[in-house]
């Protein structure tokens, strides 16, 4: 166990040695940007605190460096990127969050390596991810900060081999991350344990898994174009990034349990636009007949889209995206009478728009999300400004609502909030 | 079949089709245009350059947009590669943006975002949008369809070949016509006058300098003026290569997430 977690730190700090010992004399230059948001919350719950729900500060700095004599044959480069934060939604309190620190290089010609802390994306999905079971800062998401934080950075090492017959991507995960989840200190959710909405009443116990190897993530994709069209094969052995599943119900444990993902997508021109397909099968490793009512059940999920460019810099998207319990009846035969239950299908449409005027330094976009099996929906306007190719003002606002309180959008319904961004890159 | 092409392609003047021929000193309308076409879009065999381009409003307000290109071709006088990654300005720095040029279909275009290790695909129906924010649109980018527009011979000089383009669609286009003018000696286009459905003058496209780089004849400063609002972007283009033998690989998604270094030096 010891030698374990001695590798892993060893493994995540790998590209510091690199970049202490390579550095020389010649710095490397740094950009970056500073911002200030500020989000004005509407309504009331029992978060910390009632009248904002994002107020901080952010300076981010990266710096990319390619050692002279490390590697250098095999293109090898060292990258860094970290936010400082002063977050008075916690009264000032700073924190520095890694985003990535990674060493890259390319063996030989059919093959790249990745290591280090790095954000890892891939599918076909807006804003909706089926095969990417990569860690999402959800709490970023509705709070109103830059898409970018939507992303959370996973401690790993991707190979990529390009063959001649398709390109494969093979990631390991020795460090666990899970997606960033409302907790009810900033953003109020739909707590079971607290049968309803909660804030900082929220006590639960979220388990992670110990570090050793047989809790290694595993992520393959497999892709290839046929002429314009790309297609992709994916497989994800881990866990749920969202702790569905009840350890030890009376002291408010949950965990994330264990699935595979195996899944599909296409991406190409349609219709004058652009369609993609993606599907997935989520296997819930731990309850594969669906009887335990304390674990997920198994998955099947599909989505469906289209981008289209209007002219005079005016573009739509439509997504339509499926889901559906695979053991329902087995589900539904073994819940208790007092145990929420959800429905066996969930139906999500998604609505995305977006216009540039004034030479493009001006962006306006709607995005909406709605569900009419959920009766939720969510409402993302956006408005920006490039007032200088340095300087970006952004006005936006989070909307979700839905009639019920357990529902995905429905329960984060008491955070509406209005945010300002001003942001200075350099 | 990889042939020569040039590096004004980068930005240069339309391409012109050929569906109406006249004579001029034994050659047709078409022959000229196909001709201009090839020298401003398709020297070399492969090409790169850094370019930087300063836009100014009509306040005069300046955006500067720095970028290196790599082009590839897939045919002389066909399709092409474009691969472009960005430096400036700061919000957009290490994006990368891919062009899979095509004839009569819409092109493949991606953008990667490296912040959220994104590969985004992007609708591309309208050719005429800005490019970049800039006074160029995509199409004076990656070259304007052979065959959407019949050509005229109006008038010729000592110099020039002036050539009367009018689209035979014009459903997707915001101009009633235009002119461009041809050099004689080398048949590089050198300037392009829009006009709207008022016959009246709204933009010029205009090569400020060329010079002769590795034999081909390119264009090195260019600019495009919005005759309606004022504003205006000059175009220059640095370390001009051609025929250096790029990989058909950097023009994949591989590339995208991991730029071609020997190419690209990220600052």
């Amino acid at each position: 166990m010891k030698k374990a977690v001695f590798f892993i730190v060893g493994f995540c700090f790998f590209p510091v040695y690199v970049f202490a010992f390579s550095i020389g004399k010649d710095l490397p230059a740094i950009h970056g940007f500073w911002e200030t948001d500020y989000g004005y919350k509407i309504g009331h719950d029992t978060t910390k605190r009632d009248d904002y729900n994002l107020m901080e500060q952010r300076l981010q700095l990266k710096a990319r460096y390619y050692p002279k004599e490390f590697l250098a044959d095999w293109n090898s480069e060292f990258f860094f990127r970290g936010d400082w934060t002063v977050d008075e939604y916690f009264s000032g309190k700073t924190d520095f969050d890694l985003r990535e620190m990674y060493f890259s290089f390319t063996p030989n010609s059919l093959m790249d390596v990745k290591l280090g802390r790095q954000i890892l994306t891939w599918g076909t999905g807006d804003y909706l991810f089926i095969n990417d079971m990569f860690p999402k800062d959800y709490v970023s998401f509705f709070a109103g900060r830059d898409d970018e934080y939507l992303k959370q950075p996973s401690d790993a090492v991707r190979f990529s081999f390009f063959p001649k017959f398709a390109s494969i991507d093979f990631v390991i995960i020795p460090v666990f991350e899970p997606d960033t989840l409302p907790k009810g200190d900033r953003l109020s959710f739909f707590d079971p344990f607290q049968r309803g909405i909660a804030g900082t009443n929220s006590d639960r116990d979220l388990l992670e898994r110990p570090h050793q190897a047989s809790n290694n993530e595993y992520a393959l994709r497999i892709y290839r174009n046929f002429g314009s069209n790309e297609a992709a094969l994916y497989y994800f052995h881990g866990f749920d990034k969202n702790p569905c599943s009840y350890k030890d119900e009376l002291n408010r444990q949950l965990y994330y349990e264990r699935v595979d993902v195996y899944g599909a997508s296409i991406r190409g021109p349609f219709c004058s636009g652009i369609g993609n397909i993606e599907v997935g099968y989520v296997n819930s490793r731990e309850d594969p007949d669906g009887k335990n009512r304390l674990i997920a059940n198994s998955m099947f999920k599909a989505l469906a889209g289209y981008t289209k460019d209007l002219g005079n810099d005016l573009k739509v998207g439509f997504q339509y995206y499926y889901e559906q319990k695979l053991d329902y009846d087995n589900y539904r035969d073994n819940l208790l009478p007092t145990d929420y239950f959800w429905d066996e299908y969930r139906h999500l449409v998604t609505n995305r728009i977006t216009k540039l005027f004034k030479n493009q330094t001006v962006l306006v976009s709607l995005f909406t999300f709605y569900s009419p099996s959920d009766k939720d929906g969510y409402f993302r306007p956006m408005v920006s400004y490039d007032v200088t190719d340095q300087l970006k003002l952004t006005l936006g606002a989070n909307v979700p609502w839905g009639e019920d309180y357990i529902t995905e959008f429905g329960q984060m319904k008491r955070n509406k909030n209005v945010y300002v961004r001003i942001r200075y890159s350099f | 079949m990889l042939k020569k092409f040039c590096l004004s392609w980068v930005f240069s003047f339309v391409l012109l089709g050929v569906s109406f021929s006249g004579y001029s000193a034994g050659l047709t309308v078409s022959q000229i245009v196909d001709k201009a076409n090839k020298v401003a879009y398709y020297a070399g065999q492969d090409g790169m350059a850094d370019v930087h381009m300063v836009i100014t409003d009509s306040q005069g307000r300046k955006r500067e947009r720095e970028f290196t290109i790599l082009r590839k071709d897939v045919q002389d006088g066909g399709e092409q590669k474009f691969y472009v990654y960005f430096y400036k300005p700061e919000d957009v720095r290490d994006m990368v943006y891919m062009v899979w040029k095509h004839l009569g279909r819409d092109d493949d275009r991606w953008l990667y975002l490296p912040a959220l290790d994104l590969v985004r695909r992007i609708a591309a129906s309208d050719k005429r949008s800005s490019f970049v924010g800039s006074h160029f649109v995509y199409e004076d980018v990656s070259g304007r369809g052979i065959d959407e527009d019949t050509h005229e011979l109006v008038s010729q000089d000592d110099k020039y070949y002036k050539i009367k383009n009018v689209p035979k669609s014009k459903k997707y286009v915001e101009f009633a016509y235009y002119y461009i003018w041809i050099r004689k000696d080398n048949f590089m286009p050198v300037k392009a006058e829009y006009y709207d459905s008022q016959g009246k003058k709204y933009r010029v496209i205009e090569a400020l300098k060329v010079e002769n780089i590795q034999g081909y004849p390119t264009i090195t400063e260019m600019k495009a003026s919005d005759l309606n609002t004022g504003g205006n972007t000059v175009i220059t283009y640095n370390k001009i290569q051609y025929d250096i033998n790029l990989d058909d690989n950097i023009f994949t998604e591989r590339f995208l997430r991991k730029p071609p270094l020997k190419w690209i030096k990220r600052k």
